[in-house]
């Protein structure tokens, strides 16, 4: 059986007896009790993806002075004990939000199979295609009153609706993409057509299809209504995507550059309280000149990352958004011939901070050369356990439904990291 | 009763040689409709006039009727009107046009376009030539022959290499399996398919064989040419580590022994350095596959080409998805599937007589309206028909019919259509995806609005000039190819009697929302 979001047991049982029944609006008719408790409640991710592979011996698993452990020092964060690349000291003063995972191992070096296996949770195949983490989230944690759709990706160059993210749970568990940012084209009304026209044909639109939907199958009918309906919310959002309004402090920490573009809309969004935000940054696969490229590459990610969880702590935020940042292998300790570092799955790190995670810790570890993991290896399938956790959503009692057929939402022979959740 | 009907109905359907004698449609239908009573699923009502000219005209014109037509057909009481306007329509120029862009969709899967290559899809269907030789002519590539040099596009479009990657010859392979046989070996490069026993890493590697020497000496031109292939094409399973090799070869068919020749004698042609004329080896294997692989003793090849042919009239393959032929996914009817394939063979490959054939089945004609109160029946039993996508094509086609613009602004307008509506390269269009894009397109591109504007001698000036019952009328006519039902009327009247001093505006919004309504933008 799947669950019922948490919130909506809360909204049916307390809105009955705060805002005498009513309760079509979170606005003016549920009392600052009541709307704290669902602020609270409310349950979000932001995913940080760094395609290609980001290194985690210039991050969060450094092996200075050993023989692949590259030029770069290691510093000490606020943790007692714990240390990071020089490249992250953004981060590293924000260590005791973070926890890290070190003995990640995954099974895939290629990126096109890995891609698809990490965001999948890789379960075990049962002849369906399993929906990448947001769509999951989207379909488990359901939309939480944002006016926005419930699965938003930020990513450089081209944005669409991804319906493919969605796996077996429908085009509607897709994928907005913001292509660099930006809003969808086409998404503000012409000058031309008056507010009350539009809303004069739409009407009519609305008409047609609601004679059209009730004697046909849902599968067309729904995936158009949603379509249809996201244009509608999105028009009404347009100022989300004008960051120059924001104050010019905010642009200055996270950046101008485009992952710093990109976290602050996401920071927005997730204010919006939009349930899954993916942010995407590409350019991390440096089979060459790999020391070079991470000196520049990995501040670019330090310095907005570290903002937006500062960001977050103030606001509250961290007690709701699950922050996770992750790719889909790391880099080999075995430098190449072109001063590069290659795929390596066998032993990365993961790093994640927010609601239900535990912060200031470091789970498992590796060998000194940062060949293995040394304690117990931990695949996609136990992060997505973990993580399912962080949320309050629990692999065992929860399940998902393909038509009739029961698929377990993370795979069924793996477990959390406990030592990182709260 | 109902048990010695349905026993009456098996043993129709089971004996080949009471039935031999049917048209093909025929014993489509009594297969069908055995099974999904067998299922208790019930079938919905043949569809009436209107739906069934409105989805004749948009899988054989690639637009929906002009009103003119509609009315005429609606009129008329001739009880084979139906068989005539099909056989109308595979006789109709259109016919040509609207197969050229379902063959395009399907076999190039949105990686390009070319002039040449769309000639030769309306040449080759104009004159209906026999479906295996316009799958020979593809695999030929032969550039020299100026008749079919633009089927030379599926194969030098993916022997394209794009910046800094290298042709992508693993993808060929990929796609002749899924294209043209309907198997998926993507995952048999490297070993044996983990979870389809059918599927063999000999499979792949015997297939990738025939292309492997191949390469693009010209984009432009279409050139392919073949280095000799002179030795068996090594590989070894990544599990096993079995060093294994393999000639040319097709699934389920003889290896194709490589023949030796002395050095310096592999070629026809020798290359010409000074021209740099690309060499003709003695032995090709673009010959060889040309001549194997479109055959009709080839089933894998038969039961795709009917298959693919049956999801494009149908809406879902008999075999779904599509490219995933094997023993574990066993057709919804083999035995439709199987009269399909024979029967298609045995005509000479004649798309005209299969897609007649199709078309003519009750089950082609039935209504995709759902029993009310009940939930639709599996999609694959066929029991209600099944809404189909429209290509971009068909829909700006569709669009410029409806609104009665200039058919020439078709050609500023496609870009537009093509980019709010087709898929990204290498995603089939094998599902109705509706899309935010889309959805924004058709709400606020001006490509769409300026089709309801009022311009002399289109749908919105001239039903400007009528009366709300009449207008009323002409715009669903005319659009949804249906009348207005009462509440429709009534509410259009609404609209109408609010802006007497603008009514050609107002006529334009009332004929945007039939246009971007659910019911215009499927195949219903």
């Amino acid at each position: 059986m799947l669950c019922t979001p948490v919130e909506h047991q809360i909204s049916r049982r307390q809105f009955m007896g705060a805002a005498g029944g009513s309760a079509l609006s979170l606005g003016g008719l549920v009392t600052p009790a009541v709307a704290e408790k669902l602020r609270k409640e409310r349950r979000q991710v932001l995913f940080v993806w760094l395609d290609g592979g980001m290194s985690q011996l210039e991050s969060w698993d450094p092996k200075p002075n050993t023989p692949f452990g590259g030029p770069f020092r290691s510093i000490q964060t606020t943790v007692p004990g714990i240390q990071i690349s020089e490249l992250m000291p953004q981060s590293a003063k924000l260590m005791k939000h973070l926890a890290i995972v070190r003995s990640v191992s995954t099974q895939d070096n290629s990126h096109s199979a890995g891609v698809d296996r990490i965001n999948r949770g890789d379960p075990k195949n049962r002849g369906v295609v399993y929906p990448f983490f947001g769509s999951a989230v989207s379909k488990l944690v359901g939309n939480n009153d944002s006016g926005l759709p419930s699965y938003i990706w930020v990513k450089p160059l081209s944005g669409g609706f991804i319906y493919k993210d969605a796996g077996f749970l429908g085009p509607k568990y897709g994928a907005l993409a913001l292509g660099d940012g930006k809003p969808p084209e086409n998404l503000l009304r012409p000058k031309e057509i008056a507010p009350e026209d539009d809303d004069e044909r739409n009407e009519l639109r609305k008409l047609l299809d609601s004679k059209y939907a009730a004697e046909r199958r849902k599968e067309f009918t729904e995936a158009n209504t949603h379509a249809f309906e996201m244009a509608a919310q999105l028009q009404k959002k347009i100022e989300l995507f004008d960051l120059s309004k924001l104050p010019q402090k905010d642009q200055d920490r996270y950046g101008t550059h485009d992952l710093g573009r990109h976290m602050l809309l996401a920071r927005r969004l997730l204010e919006e309280g939009v349930t899954f935000v993916k942010v995407t940054s590409y350019g991390w696969d440096t089979h060459g000149d790999h020391f070079n490229g991470a000196a520049s590459l990995h501040p670019k990610f330090d310095r907005p990352f570290a903002a937006i969880i500062e960001d977050m702590r103030d606001r509250g935020m961290l007690d709701n958004v699950l922050v996770i940042a992750c790719a889909e292998f790391g880099r080999t300790p075995r430098i190449n011939g072109h001063i590069g570092r290659d795929h390596w799955p066998e032993a990365w790190s993961v790093c994640m901070a927010g609601r239900g995670i535990k912060g200031g810790v470091v789970a498992g570890k590796t060998n000194d050369k940062g060949t293995e993991v040394t304690s117990d290896p931990v695949d996609i399938g136990g992060l997505f356990h973990t993580w399912y956790k962080a949320l309050g959503i629990d692999p065992k009692e929860v399940e998902f439904r393909n038509g009739g057929q029961p698929l377990p939402i993370a795979h069924e022979e793996m477990k959390p990291v406990t030592e990182v959740l709260a | 009763m109902p048990r010695l009907l349905l026993s009456f109905a098996v043993a129709v359907t089971f004996s080949p040689l009471a039935r031999a004698a049917e048209p093909l449609h025929v014993r489509i239908d009594a297969v069908i409709e055995t099974k999904a009573k067998a299922e208790n699923a019930s079938l919905a009502a043949p569809a009436d006039d209107a739906e069934f000219l409105r989805r004749v005209y948009l899988d054989f014109a690639g637009t929906i009727p002009t009103v003119a037509v509609t009315k005429a057909f609606l009129a008329d009481t001739a009880t084979d009107k139906r068989t005539k306007v099909i056989d109308s329509l595979l006789s109709n120029p259109s016919y040509a046009t609207r197969m050229a862009d379902l063959f395009h969709v399907a076999f190039m899967e949105r990686l390009g376009e070319n002039a040449d290559w769309t000639k030769y899809l309306r040449e080759s269907f104009a004159k209906n030539k026999p479906y295996d030789q316009m799958v020979r002519e593809m695999l030929r590539a032969d550039s020299k022959d100026a008749d079919t040099v633009g089927a030379a596009f599926w194969i030098s479009k993916r022997l394209e290499n794009y910046g800094q990657n290298p042709v992508d010859y693993s993808a060929l392979t990929r796609d002749v399996g899924r294209l043209f046989l309907g198997k998926n070996f993507q995952c048999c490069e490297c070993h044996d398919h983990l979870f389809i026993d059918d599927y063999k890493q000999q499979h792949f590697q015997g297939l990738h064989t025939f292309f492997k020497n191949t390469y693009l000496v010209n984009p432009a031109k279409m050139i392919v040419a073949e280095k000799p292939t002179i030795e068996k094409h090594p590989f070894a399973s990544v599990f096993t580590k079995v060093q294994m090799a393999t000639g040319p070869s097709l699934p389920g068919m003889m290896m194709i022994d490589i023949p030796m020749f002395a050095k310096g004698m592999e070629f026809e042609t020798p290359p010409n350095k000074k021209t740099n004329e690309p060499g003709v080896p003695k032995f090709s294997t673009l010959a060889k596959i040309s001549e194997q692989l479109p055959t009709a003793k080839n089933t894998d090849f038969t039961r795709n080409a009917v298959n693919r042919i049956w999801f494009a009239v149908m809406g879902r393959g008999l075999v779904h998805p599509l490219d995933l032929h094997h023993g574990r996914n066993p057709a919804s009817h083999p035995e439709v599937l199987a009269m399909l394939a024979d029967e298609f063979a045995a005509n000479k490959f004649d798309m005209k007589w299969l897609l007649r054939e199709l078309a003519l089945t009750t089950t082609y004609q039935r209504s995709s309206v759902v029993q009310a109160g009940k939930d639709a029946p599996d999609s694959r039993l066929f029991a209600v028909a099944l809404e189909k996508r429209l290509s971009a094509d068909q829909l700006l086609t569709a669009m410029l019919t409806a609104t009665g613009n200039d058919p020439k602004a078709a050609d500023t307008l496609r870009p537009k259509f093509l980019k709010a509506f087709a898929n990204q390269p290498r995603e089939p269009e094998d599902e109705i995806a509706p899309s935010l894009k889309g959805a924004l397109f058709v709400l606020h591109d001006s490509a769409v609005l300026e089709l309801v504007v009022t311009k002399p001698g289109n749908l919105v000036e001239r039903t400007a000039k009528l009366d709300d019952a009449a207008a009323t009328d002409e715009l669903y006519l005319t659009v949804l190819t249906r009348k207005p039902t009462a509440d429709e009327r009534a509410a259009v009247a609404k609209v109408l009697a609010k802006h007497p001093e603008k009514r050609a505006e107002a006529i334009g919004r009332v004929a945007w929302a039939l246009l971007a309504s659910m019911e215009f933008g499927v195949n219903h």
